[in-house]
């Protein structure tokens, strides 16, 4: 991801064709070349963006012709209980899950990147929830190891805590959504050591010359230095976060219980839409999500600004 | 294993048959011959025993009929409707499918059913009073397979164990209520009575016939008033919390089993096509049923619902083989003898008379005997967009139980729900 | 989503990664004695073991679970059994309603496959024009593509139904995999447009010189210099594919074509045979795969994701 970005911004990757200008056959081939990607592009992505926008503004079953109603999908909405409902179980998912999943990535990748050795073999261990957690046998095993007198339940009362089983208390659910997110933190982590080899030693070495302590040298020298990935991962997971399904459609059974508990947004998008056969009110739905996660990539790219160093900036 | 040269095969034959059936979409040819087979699509809703069972109807219509072959698919219900909506909507749906009365209206209304007053199909040994059943606005859309009843059904040897009678069904909601707490009491833990029994959409419209109210009026609208409704759902606020009902937490827990199907509840209201499911889950020796509680012994509000209906596609090709394939499933006596009760016991005289019914599928059968003499009429296939009403039914009382909701603001979220539906679909 | 585009594109992360250089340690003046770093060094595996032991015991729980007696799995958290067997197994793998759990296997297999010949051949291609030829439009499209990555899919997946649906597509594997052939999933893209440009332009200046075209410069110069993105892309098109859900949920209605993802679902939602055992046995048969390759390409993974950014 990284690498190409920087060259963009030294503006390096493009000067060879500018100097020259585009010649007939570049043209031609150049969309040769671009053709599936282009086809799918529109076929796959624009038309079906355009004709969601179109069927946010109807009232559409599936059965009869979409009926033009302007905006009182978006407007029923925020009356809707169960909406606000969804966007409250996936907000909380998202705002606590995710900077959870990234410190304990961040906490992780520190303690590896002091060590000498079997670093690879830590790093793969870490890694390997990250390639399985959202599959679908996940989730039946979190599940079931959630459940009443499964292992967590068990291990929790042998400490006198007895929560009995967290599937099926709605103050519990989250927290077992947030875990299995959290289990997954291997490839941010991954991610994290990359960004923490690339930290010239010279800068420590200049700190400690300056008799800066372990904190001192993390917020002035680890944390800026690694923002950008920092700032990736974050940026990356946020919008991964708001688009949990798999977990959820198992776990709860397809229902987003229990009362509405797991009741995330895409889950209730997919419920609406595909099992009510509101198909308007979903895609509005949908368009409000493209919204609201567009609003939050432009708001983390402003308020970056303030916390993201890149190497190339003059501090 | 998969070895090379078979995995390659099946990709081969995949690719060849998705274009084989391609071609197929442009020249059908109406009739099939035992050298050249016409394929109809089947699709229904159930778990691995009805597969199995429907399979082996599948081949014996096959062997019967060498004209036309049968493609099998079934998903768990939930996921059926939604396969269903999407493939109507782009008229795809499958010739001939197994049906359920909640849908019957929606689809049959948007003209998505083929009218089967227009195909041969032998109704003889139907009883009037059910075909209504099947029809929407005077056409017949949905032949029943078999009929279902409500009941509340009990473990003998639970009861025995913890020393709590066996009820007779001759009961009001006050002695079932009491009697539900029995058995919590009684068990010390073990067993609940039952589950919360004003979730089902089905008990409470058997309790609005005893008072003899509709539950949708003749225009599609709600027949029951707020009022009726937070007077049902109060009919177990005092039971929640206790033993008497399973509390909301567990019963989660155990799904997709149900309380009584994992053994965590003595008892269980519900339709009586479930024994053999039943029967299996628990692991019981024999499950008894007896009528829902009423507080007019002389109306039960018991009816016979079809069970689930055979339904064709409007827009199949092979209108007279789908025609014969659900004449053959609803009348057929050896299909009777593969699927016995699990479908609900036999809609048609022919079939019925022609299985032989022993143990579980006998005390089933005996059950809609007993209850013949209080029987009202089939309902009317319920209002479109039904099925979202009886999942919100049950999914609002469910956050009663967890205490989420006071039971007037479930009241008023589910009135909101259904009048936000019925002017969806009006 | 312009601005979304534009910032992207200008947004550095971390300066370029050379893979195998040292480790550049956190330095420490005081210089170690020898036992005390021993000290730190056992402490270290101590802390990072347990970690390891924590993070792993859900896929140890659901391997022994998988090989107990059902009474055994819930309500008894040591992972030993004495009556360890495979009876689950030989359950998991009669399948669901007649359709044994080979042939999901199968499925998953076809749609893995071509998930990755349609990623390779669509994403490199694409890739190439994106990287190494100039022509008009291209930073809009790039830019777009980019805003892709970001996209929520769901707002696209009902009109792509009925799409499909028209097309009379449903309960086929084609939407399941047009989307790989026609580069739909922009992060691989994104990758290999990364990795090219990372390739000395030189190779295929002095080509053109010598008069080749841009066909003869992607298949005989590129693609070969390539091969880590394409092995990357390919292991995670395989991932990915084997474990989607949503798409199988949405296209596919015969048992008979389900990938093991659905099957699964399928197992759990038989109300009259939830047998825990056996749906444990498949979950872990259906990841078996996935370790598998985890276990031979860990390497290309990690680095894969260390070095693209890649998500798991």
């Amino acid at each position: 991801m990284t690498q190409t970005l920087t060259r963009r911004r030294g503006a390096t990757s493009v000067p060879l064709a500018r100097r020259t200008g585009p010649r007939g056959a570049d043209v031609r081939a150049g969309y040769t070349f671009l053709l599936p990607w282009l086809l799918g592009f529109i076929v796959l992505t624009v038309g079906p963006m355009l004709s969601s926008l179109y069927l946010s503004f109807t009232n559409y079953n599936l059965f009869e012709a979409p009926k033009w109603i302007g905006f009182d999908n978006y407007v029923n909405l925020f009356s809707d209980d169960r909406f606000l409902q969804s966007v409250q179980v996936t907000l909380s998912y998202v705002v606590f899950g995710t900077p959870l999943k990234l410190a304990a990535a961040l906490a992780v990748a520190l303690l590896l990147n002091n060590a000498t050795r079997g670093q690879g073999f830590y790093r793969s261990a870490f890694y390997a929830p990250s390639l399985i957690g959202a599959s679908v046998s996940i989730a039946i095993v979190w599940k079931a190891m959630f459940g009443d007198n499964g292992p967590v339940d068990q291990g929790l009362s042998f400490f006198g805590i007895n929560l009995g089983g967290w599937v099926g208390n709605p103050n519990m659910t989250m927290p077992m959504m947030i875990l299995l997110t959290v289990w997954q933190f291997g490839a941010p982590m991954v991610i994290f050591l990359a960004g923490l080899k690339q930290i010239p030693t010279e800068l420590y070495e200049a700190a400690s010359m300056d008799g800066a302590g372990r904190v001192r040298k993390f917020v002035n020298i680890t944390f800026p230095m690694l923002s950008p990935v920092v700032f990736f991962n974050l940026l990356l997971e946020t919008i991964h976060a708001f688009q949990i399904f798999a977990s959820a459609y198992i776990i709860s059974n397809g229902e987003g219980g229990p009362a509405g508990s797991t009741l995330f947004y895409t889950l209730y998008l997919y419920l609406r839409g595909f099992s009510d056969f509101r198909m308007g009110y979903a895609s509005a739905m949908a368009w409000l999500l493209v919204i609201v996660v567009g609003i939050i990539t432009l708001l983390f790219f402003r308020t970056s600004k303030s916390w993201v160093h890149y190497s190339g900036d003059s501090r | 294993m998969i070895s090379r040269r078979n995995f390659l095969t099946t990709v081969a034959v995949g690719t060849v048959s998705a274009a084989a059936l391609a071609a197929c979409g442009q020249s059908p040819s109406q009739q099939g011959s035992a050298q050249n087979p016409v394929t109809l699509n089947y699709t229904w809703w159930g778990n691995d025993d009805r597969a199995e069972r429907t399979r082996k109807a599948i081949d014996l219509f096959q062997s019967k009929n060498p004209d036309i072959k049968i493609n099998g698919n079934f998903t768990d219900f939930a996921g059926y409707w939604q396969k269903r909506a999407t493939e109507a909507a782009g008229g795809g749906l499958p010739d001939v499918m197994q049906w359920d009365l909640s849908y019957l209206r929606d689809y049959a209304q948007r003209n998505q059913l083929l009218d089967l007053g227009t195909v041969k199909i032998n109704l003889d040994g139907f009883d009037k009073t059910l075909l209504p059943s099947g029809q929407v606005r005077g056409k017949t859309y949905g032949i029943p397979t078999s009929t279902n009843a409500f009941a509340v059904y009990y473990d003998p040897a639970k009861l025995k164990e913890i020393g709590v009678a066996e009820p007779t069904g001759k009961w009001s909601y006050a002695e079932y209520k009491k009697w539900l707490g029995d058995v919590g009491a009684k068990s010390g833990g073990k067993y609940f009575g039952g589950a919360d029994f004003t979730g089902v959409w089905w008990q409470f419209n058997i309790w609005l016939r005893q008072k003899n109210i509709q539950a949708f009026t003749d225009e599609g609208k709600l027949g029951f008033s707020k009022d009726n409704l937070k007077e049902w759902w109060s009919l177990a606020s005092d039971l929640r919390g206790t033993p008497a009902i399973i509390p909301p937490d567990r019963a989660t827990q155990l799904k997709p089993k149900s309380a009584f199907g994992a053994n965590a509840a003595a008892s269980e209201s519900t339709w009586d096509n479930f024994m053999a499911a039943y029967l299996k889950d628990s692991g019981a020796k024999e499950l008894k049923l007896v009528p829902v509680p009423s507080d007019d012994q002389g109306n039960l509000g018991l009816f016979l619902k079809p069970s689930m209906l055979m339904v064709a596609s409007a827009k199949t090709k092979y209108k007279e083989a789908a025609a014969r394939f659900i004449d053959f499933m609803v009348n057929d006596p050896e299909v009777g003898n593969i699927f016995k009760t699990s479908r609900g016991v036999p809609a048609s005289k022919t079939q019925r008379e022609g299985t032989t019914f022993e143990g579980a599928d006998k005390a089933v059968v005996d059950y809609e005997k007993s209850i013949e003499k209080y029987l009202k009429d089939a309902p009317q296939p319920p209002i479109v967009g039904f099925g979202t009403l009886e999942a919100a039914f049950l999914r609002t009382s469910e956050d009663l139980n967890y205490g989420k909701l006071t039971i007037d603001g479930a009241v008023d979220q589910w009135f909101k729900e259904a009048e936000d539906v019925i002017k969806q679909n009006a | 989503m312009t601005t979304t585009k534009r910032e992207t594109m200008s947004s550095p992360t971390a300066p370029a990664l050379a893979e195998g250089q040292d480790n550049p340690k956190e330095y420490n003046p005081k210089a170690d004695s020898r036992s005390a770093k021993r000290l730190r060094a056992v402490v270290f595996n101590v802390v990072a073991l347990a970690l390891v032991g924590v993070v792993l015991y859900p896929a140890v729980w659901m391997v022994a679970s998988s090989l107990k007696p059902n009474s055994e799995i819930i309500g008894n958290p040591a992972l030993w059994s004495e009556n360890f067997s495979l009876d689950n197994f030989v359950t998991a793998m009669d399948g669901i309603g007649g359709v044994s759990t080979a042939q999901f296997f199968t499925n998953s297999i076809i749609l893995a496959v071509g998930a990755v010949i349609g990623t390779v051949l669509s994403a490199s291609v694409s890739a190439y024009a994106f990287a190494r030829i100039n022509f008009p439009g291209r930073n809009l499209f790039f830019g777009m593509m980019i805003a892709t990555l970001l996209l929520p899919f769901h707002v696209v997946i009902i009109p792509q139904y009925i799409i499909f649906q028209q097309l009379g597509l449903v309960n086929t594997y084609v939407p399941l995999l047009i989307g790989k052939f026609l580069a739909a999933d922009a992060f691989f893209v994104f990758l290999m447009v990364q990795f090219m440009r990372n390739l000395p332009r030189d190779l295929d200046e002095a080509a053109r010189i010598d008069g080749a075209g841009h066909f003869r410069i992607f298949g005989s110069i590129m693609l070969p210099l390539m091969k880590p993105a394409l092995i990357s892309s390919s292991i995670f098109a395989f991932i990915w594919s084997w474990n989607d859900f949503l798409g199988p949920l949405l296209y596919l209605n015969s048992p008979e074509m389900y990938p093991l993802p659905l099957a699964l679902r399928l197992f759990v939602d038989q109300t009259q045979s939830s047998d825990y055992g056996a749906m444990i046995a498949m979950s872990v048969l259906a990841l078996l795969p996935v370790l598998l390759f985890f276990l031979i390409f860990q390497r290309y993974i990690v680095e894969g994701v260390s070095t693209q950014g890649l998500k798991g």
